[in-house]
């Protein structure tokens, strides 16, 4: 016997959404390519228009890394939204005998994943990334090399 | 109903395909996305497993979002990894990287 | 009525043989497209793809959650860096395997794909999936209930991972910062060269050198 309600099958008006969305493009485009003149294409043509300007370099720059950061925290709070999207999918945190421990242990993530947060953004970089030791090594081999100096020219 | 060694040998074909890219590939994000597909196939198997099995319960579904972000995790720090490696050899590509020249 | 149910027993054969052979297409393309952003991009698509076999398998929260984090995370994640890697970007730079060990790379993963495949088929698999007898259930309540209720501490350790990949990940990111000599050159000024062993007399023009340096960093 069939199980009478599967999944996929409350999907299928999302599935003939996806199936109109790309007869759209495929359409649009086709119809694009059929309406437009085909006129010869030079590189006069296809360069990058900048306000009448001779385009310099290559369009693809590289950015500095510390963007980069963003990413990342971008990325942990993304799978920190998508372990409370399921308890916004249930009731599991108003409903049931379960409900005292389900928000002890929703309040723990959250401090443990925005603390870890605030952590990089703010203690890290005053704690062990401002450079101190290096300054440290520069100044003894500075004084070393002072003090050197000063022995040699006192003879 | 679709028997269930068609999941798996579709997970089969992309753990063979993700093998595949980074058997074969040089370049580091390219082995990083080798990498994912397999991890992709993986989880359709245990998904499929889970539903297939005689006794259904949650733990394949639960043991999946934890996979997930695991992978979130893992990515991140692989890109990262990636961008110092890139400062080093001034490369992404495995092979004989020269060290980059301090100016 | 009977056309109907025709439609349907035919719907999920159809449907699975489609999605596959899209996710197949697209992790091929991902992997041996030439210009790495599109490589990117198609590892999206096929992210977003097994999304679509998840919903198959009865599981819409982990659909929900591979489109949350694969397809919005990550994919997010590699564009971004190769967005940062100007040289990768460059396919013309890109080093390819020679084609005879393309072509051993591609017979292995072939051998392993079709004896793992026939196994899957002449496996006897307990085809148990009965709907008289298994009860499959999608209540998200249950789901919610396992992960955060039964095994809450997994979900606090992943907690604690994500945040140990952060802190290495920034650490990393910020370690060239700690180590760059700029802030020397701020305190010392010229004498912050690398090389202090020979301390030679500088000139006008190695100051203005030194300057014309730290102007670029």
């Amino acid at each position: 016997m069939m199980q009478t309600e599967r999944l996929f099958r409350q999907f299928i008006p999302v599935l003939i959404w996806v199936i109109l969305a790309i007869v759209l493009v495929v359409v649009m485009l086709l119809a694009s390519w059929v309406l437009r003149p085909h006129v010869l294409q030079n590189s006069e043509k296809t360069s990058t228009y900048e306000c009448g300007e001779e385009p310099i370099g290559p369009a693809r720059v590289s950015y500095p890394y510390n963007y980069f950061i963003y990413t990342v925290l971008f990325v942990v709070v993304d799978v920190m939204g998508a372990f409370l999207w399921i308890l916004t999918a249930s009731d599991i945190l108003w409903v049931g005998s379960a409900k005292y421990s389900v928000i002890l242990q929703v309040a723990l993530f959250v401090l443990l994943v925005m603390g870890g947060i605030w952590y990089v953004m703010k203690k890290l970089p005053e704690a062990a990334l401002d450079g101190k030791e290096t300054l440290e090594i520069y100044r003894k081999a500075k004084a070393e090399r002072e003090k050197e100096q000063h022995h040699m020219g006192g003879h | 109903m679709v028997p269930l060694s068609w999941y798996l040998v579709l997970a089969f074909m992309l753990i063979g395909l993700g093998g595949y890219g980074m058997m074969v590939k040089r370049n580091l994000i390219r082995i990083l996305i080798g990498a994912e597909i397999m991890g992709n196939g993986v989880n359709i198997a245990i998904i499929a497993m889970s539903l297939y099995s005689p006794v259904f319960t949650f733990t394949g579904q639960g043991l999946i979002i934890l996979v997930i972000s695991v992978a979130a995790a893992h990515t991140a720090l692989a890109m990262v990894l990636m961008l110092v490696y890139n400062r080093r050899y001034d490369t992404v590509d495995l092979g004989h990287p020269v060290v980059k020249e301090e100016s | 009525m009977q056309y109907t149910d025709w439609f349907l027993s035919i719907f999920e054969p159809v449907e699975f043989l489609l999605v596959a052979a899209i996710v197949l297409v697209l992790a091929y393309l991902a992997l041996e497209h030439k210009e790495i952003v599109y490589a990117a991009f198609f590892f999206g698509f096929m992210a977003s793809f097994v999304a679509a076999i998840f919903l198959l398998l009865e599981a819409p929260f982990v659909a929900g959650m591979q489109i949350a984090v694969y397809t919005g995370g990550i994919t997010a994640l590699i564009i971004f860096a190769v967005l940062l890697l100007p040289r990768a970007q460059d396919s013309s730079l890109e080093l390819f395997a020679t084609p005879r060990k393309r072509q051993l790379g591609f017979l292995i993963a072939a051998l392993v794909m079709i004896l793992s495949g026939l196994l899957a088929f002449i496996f006897p698999w307990a085809e148990s999936f009965d709907d008289a007898v298994v009860t499959i259930s999608n209540n998200l309540n249950d789901l919610a209930m396992w992960l955060w209720s039964y095994n809450g501490v997994y979900v606090q350790l992943i907690a604690l991972i994500m945040v140990t990949s952060m802190v290495g990940a920034v650490a990393l990111l910020k370690m060239d910062k700690a180590e760059q000599l700029s802030e020397i050159r701020g305190e010392f000024g010229i004498e912050a060269k690398p090389d202090f062993e020979e301390a030679e007399p500088s000139s006008n023009e190695e100051v203005a050198d030194e300057d014309s340096e730290e102007g670029d960093d």
